[in-house]
């Protein structure tokens, strides 16, 4: 049975393509690891500028030593409720503090990012923003990243 | 060379279907990722965890389940 009866018919529903995993090996212990943190949760300071609900490719830094009190949300994606009691359930910088002062990891990074995710220009995130927060990352000279997103 | 990551995701499936190389899946809803609101130990054990995978996780995509629920009282 033949498959195609109108050669070059597409169909109008568009399939997300799921990329191949981008693989970066691990070549340190914990203990001797520098770790950042990387939201798609709009995460930023609360002294920065809001994300904009409708869509935003943009990127805010956040410093290594902010005060969880000095952080908030901007995010029109997923309910805030949980986060606005308490940054650390999607931006857990002070469990992060505590694991650097335990000597589980060797240090907090000097800085973080957030984003808002969940929609937005995709082709600016992927060409655009992503490349540019892991340049900033790699300045930084972070070993790991720990993500929260999805 | 690029920089380890490892995800913690509410929604495994999403994570699975943009390519994340390496995931943890506690049971959350989206918005409380890293854990309960003002639980420092489940969110501790959420991010401990999750970088213990850092580390154990050898195949790109794997998405590793943990053991810690929050139900959010909507």
């Amino acid at each position: 049975m033949a498959l195609t009866t109108i050669k070059g018919l597409q169909s109008e529903i568009y399939v997300p393509i799921t990329p191949e995993p981008v693989w970066a090996p691990v070549k340190k212990e914990l203990s001797e690891m520098t770790v950042a943190l990387v939201t798609a949760a709009g995460v930023h300071l609360k002294s920065d500028k809001r994300f904009n609900l409708a869509g935003d490719f943009t990127y805010r830094d956040v410093p290594g030593d902010t005060p969880t009190e000095e952080l908030m949300v901007s995010h029109g994606g997923y309910d805030n409720a949980d986060v606005n009691k308490d940054i650390n359930c999607m931006f857990p910088i002070d469990r992060l503090r505590e694991l650097a002062e335990e000597g589980f990891i060797k240090a907090v990074a000097p800085i973080h990012f957030g984003f808002m995710g969940g929609g937005g220009d995709q082709q600016k995130f992927r060409e655009e923003t992503g490349p540019e927060i892991a340049r900033r990352l790699k300045e930084a000279e972070v070993d790991a990243v720990l993500l929260t997103a999805g | 060379m690029g920089i380890p990551t490892i995800i913690v995701a509410a929604l495994s499936p999403v994570v699975r279907q943009n390519g994340a190389p390496r995931a943890v899946a506690p049971l959350v809803p989206m918005g409380a990722n890293a854990g309960e609101p003002n639980n420092p130990e489940m969110q501790k054990g959420i991010v401990v965890d999750a970088l213990k995978q850092l580390v154990e996780i050898d195949t790109p995509g794997k998405i590793v389940p943990l053991p810690y629920e929050y139900i959010a009282k909507v």
